[in-house]
């Protein structure tokens, strides 16, 4: 961890009390343990937690950090999977717990304002009554709040046909690190001059701290079709994917599971998956109501013809939303089959999906561990879920995963696909980038951050950090 | 008279670009030239020109992904992706000439934008020699990528003024089985736009849905329908009925792809000054009836279903000036934002391209200027941002 020599600990506490007040501080160590972790397996202490009101306390707080040269490290519900939100530098860390409000539903200009606190499933549930809906659907939608959904550049099962937030981003009010608030873009799809927006939404807290977000809200389906296929074996429901795909369709979501995936969900949720299935699609269509019978029939034979076993199509929405809490309960399942597990998030064209798959399954069995696999097909973004029982095992299991991307990135891909480099991969971006890639990134985090005190030893490689991780030895 | 630097690959772009900032000789970046008339063209020591950086790089068609090289027109990669089946849901203006470098440098879109996406949301690799001759890519091959900062976006509409695109990679599409398309005359475009917008609520989502009107004549609204034959059916009976309810009567029309295409290039023809507004969507039918009230109103075209609207204006210099002033003012008062496309030789000092009013950002934009071309030799003064 590097320390910085700017202000930490009791009396930063005192000062952040003295400027914001006592009741947007915390700062005992019971409180700031709260916030020492996120959905990742890293974990690191901050000095202090602020919960901004509004704006203003956000612009004062970073005033304050800039002078005395504090880290500030954004927080919204703590769902991430890569350590976003984890102060690895020690600093403020800045909950949006209370700026968690829909501030404007513009149902004539199809757009919603709102805080960053906001939950993502609660945007679309109040957008509902007026036909609307907030696309990005990360699985953890139900916590997971629209700020870190903008700093992650969350996707989720539905992005394959409707995009991910970036996608979805119309304005952005922002706050650098040296207090200045920056108004961008608002309800119209473009302004002039350079796509800050575009540059801002997924650089994971690096380049300020949003405060306010104007989103695309999009018309509901009026309808939709929802497929289950089961395979004997994974290969054979990967392999359908690309044909799906080649036969010219593209559903709104094509989602793979294989048959320890199935296992666990089934015995935490019971969804109504087929066990002895070696790998199961979840597939949707939908938009107008005419031609989605048409559209599923056709999905249907597609997967007969590859070697489907069974075929299920979602006769009512209840059924629909049980086959869809199988998916999205997923990750939190895997309790069922061990104490803890780690994530990886790397994606590959997806015609190489049975081959990258076999290389997880080859690394699984080098490692002596298990890997539960449960992704976002149409997309070719792999979840590789790697179990294990306890912290004496994280560094091999850290290891594995590492091996993954490794294959990813030498199939085309990338190390991740939407949860972020974080403090997880930040010394894997190498392996995808070269130098000169790393440093024009790096003029970017300059001109948004030249202090470099927006949530430090995140994306970039860090030299501590990074120093075991010899790239070179590697290759 | 200017040199013409012709590099063949990256790495001679590269080294062309370094060698004219050692020089400090200032770069015009141009592909085909079909967008000579965007933004502020002041005076340049050399131009780079892309077109020799040609070609599909990559394309595997059951990855629905396609790597070309910047200078690759738009039309050969069309027919390229054609040949299997697919395309690349962009129907940017100059279409038949145009290159992908500029389309992207210039945020070329059309009126598929609405259903398919923009070039901002279809762009997601490219390979760009920045202002110091730094080879930079970012993104990458796979259609979802969170790794490290997106600065595809910055490219997007930065007028070769952060760098010169060299390959870009898109997300592509099966072709639709079947397209279809419809139109409608309306006495009065607010009815124009109250049927587009029922359209719009729907989730039918239209490949286009376009509204085009003139001084004393009928607002049409052309719908264009995308995808399997029964929603496109359905989604014309929609068309047809929300035409209806707005006192007018749809007809079935196969002509609309060459009618829009025509829309589409309505700043690409020459004459007149164009004003281009991107509003949002509630405020369209406002500001065209402010439009259409104006001295020298010759021509309105709006992307109905994402807010982009066009006007063009013929008159006497100082009445062209009065008009746009006031167009450029209605698109920020209500929210939106607007630019002069195109203007006669004759206005060209005294009618700025952004307007008067600073983008919101700039001093960010001039640091990102600074930072991807220390020597401010890539297109000077071009866009909204320097």
């Amino acid at each position: 961890m590097t320390v910085r020599a700017g202000l930490r600990g009791a009396p930063l506490v005192s000062a952040l009390i003295a400027l914001l007040g006592t009741d947007k501080v915390l700062g005992t160590r019971e409180d700031l343990l709260v916030y020492e972790f996120d959905g990742a397996v890293d974990t690191a202490t901050p000095d202090a937690v602020v919960l901004p009101n509004d704006t203003a306390d956000v612009a004062k707080l970073s005033r304050f950090c800039h002078q005395h040269d504090v880290p500030i490290v954004p927080r919204g519900a703590g769902t991430g999977l890569s350590g976003g939100a984890i102060p690895v530098e020690g600093g403020v860390v800045v909950s949006f717990a209370r700026m968690s409000r829909i501030l404007e539903i513009d149902v004539p200009n199809m757009r919603a304002v709102v805080q960053p606190g906001l939950v993502n499933l609660h945007l679309s549930t109040a957008a509902a009554p007026h036909g609307l809906y907030f696309v990005p659907d990360p699985s953890s939608q139900k916590a997971c709040t629209i700020g870190g959904n903008v700093a992650e550049n969350s996707g989720g099962p539905h992005t394959l046909a409707y995009g991910v937030t970036t996608n979805h981003v119309t304005g952005l009010e922002l706050v650098l690190s040296d207090g200045s608030v920056v108004r961008l873009g608002g309800k119209a799809v473009e302004y002039e001059g350079y796509d800050l927006i575009g540059a801002f939404v997924g650089s994971e807290g690096t380049l300020g701290i949003v405060t306010e977000i104007t989103v695309r809200l999009t018309p509901l389906p009026e309808d939709k079709r929802t497929i289950l296929a089961a395979f004997p074996t994974i290969d054979g429901a990967s392999e359908t994917v690309s044909a799906i795909i080649g036969a010219g369709i593209v559903p709104s979501a094509i989602e793979l599971m294989d048959q320890l995936a199935t296992e666990a969900v089934e015995a935490a949720v019971g969804a109504g998956y087929p066990l002895d299935a070696g790998g199961i699609l979840l597939m949707e269509v939908d938009g107008l109501r005419d031609g989605l019978d048409e559209a599923a029939t056709r999905i249907e034979e597609i997967c007969r013809a590859n070697g489907a076993t069974t075929l299920r199509r979602a006769a009512t929405s209840l059924e629909r939303d049980r086959l869809w809490a199988g998916r999205k309960g997923a990750f939190a399942a895997m309790g069922r089959l061990a104490p803890a597990y780690y994530v990886q998030d790397g994606v590959i064209p997806r015609t190489r999906l049975p081959e990258v798959l076999r290389t997880v399954r080859e690394v699984a069995q080098r490692h002596g561990v298990r890997i539960a696999n449960v992704f976002h097909a149409g997309d070719g973004n792999l979840h590789p879920l790697i179990l294990f029982a306890d912290e004496s095992e994280l560094e091999g299991v850290k290891e594995a995963g590492l091996e993954i991307l490794e294959a990813c990135v030498a199939a085309g891909g990338s190390i991740t696909g939407e949860h972020g480099v974080g403090m997880e991969k930040n010394c894997f971006m190498p392996l995808q980038f070269t130098a000169d890639d790393l440093a024009t990134m790096g003029r970017v985090k300059s001109a948004f951050d030249p202090a470099g005190l927006a949530n430090p030893g995140k994306i970039f490689p860090t030299p501590g950090r990074c120093r075991e991780f010899q790239l070179a030895a590697r290759r | 008279m200017t040199d013409r630097i012709r590099p063949a690959d990256a790495a001679a772009c590269a080294r062309a670009v370094a060698e004219s900032a050692a020089a400090s000789l200032s770069l015009r970046i141009r592909g085909a030239g079909t967008k000579d008339y965007l933004g502020e063209v002041l005076p340049v020591d050399a131009v780079l020109d892309t077109t020799a950086l040609a070609g599909i790089v990559a394309h595997v068609p059951a990855d629905l992904t396609v790597t070309v090289a910047a200078g690759t027109r738009f039309a050969d990669m069309r027919a390229a992706l054609a040949r299997a089946g697919q395309f690349l849901p962009l129907d940017p203006p100059h279409a038949d000439a145009a290159t992908i470098g500029g389309i992207v440098a210039a945020d070329s879109n059309g009126f598929s934008r609405s259903r398919y996406g923009g070039v901002r949301d279809l762009l997601i690799g490219t390979t760009t020699v920045l202002g110091d001759g730094t080879v930079a890519r970012s993104g990458g091959r796979v259609v979802k990528n969170v790794a490290g900062y997106d600065l595809n976006k910055l490219f997007v509409g930065s007028l070769g003024t952060l760098g010169v695109l060299v390959e870009c990679t898109f997300k592509v599409l099966p072709r639709p089985p079947v397209s279809s398309g419809a139109h409608a005359q309306f006495a009065r475009s607010a009815e124009a736009f109250a049927a587009a917008d029922a359209i719009v609520r729907t989730s039918a989502r239209p490949a286009a849905l376009a509204i085009s009107g003139g001084p004393g004549g009928a607002w049409e609204l052309l719908l264009q329908a995308d995808g399997d034959a029964a929603p496109v059916e359905r989604t014309l009976e929609l068309f047809s009925r929300s035409a209806r309810a707005h006192g007018a009567s749809a007809q079935r029309h196969e002509g609309v792809p060459a009618v829009l295409a025509t829309l589409n290039d309505v700043s690409a023809r020459g004459d007149g000054t164009v004003v281009r507004a991107a509003l949002p969507l509630a405020a369209q039918p406002a500001f065209a009836s402010s439009a259409a009230r104006l001295e020298g109103f010759t021509q309105f075209v709006a992307d109905a279903a994402s807010g982009i609207v066009r006007v063009v204006l013929r008159a006497d210099d100082a009445v062209v000036l009065g008009g746009a002033d006031a167009l450029l003012a209605a698109a920020r008062v209500c929210g939106g934002s607007a630019r002069i496309e195109r203007r006669p030789e004759s206005l060209r000092a005294r009618l700025r391209a952004w307007g008067d009013a600073e983008p919101a950002g700039l001093f960010l934009m001039r640091r990102l200027k600074e930072a991807f071309d220390p020597r401010g030799i890539l297109e000077p003064g071009r866009s909204a941002a320097g």
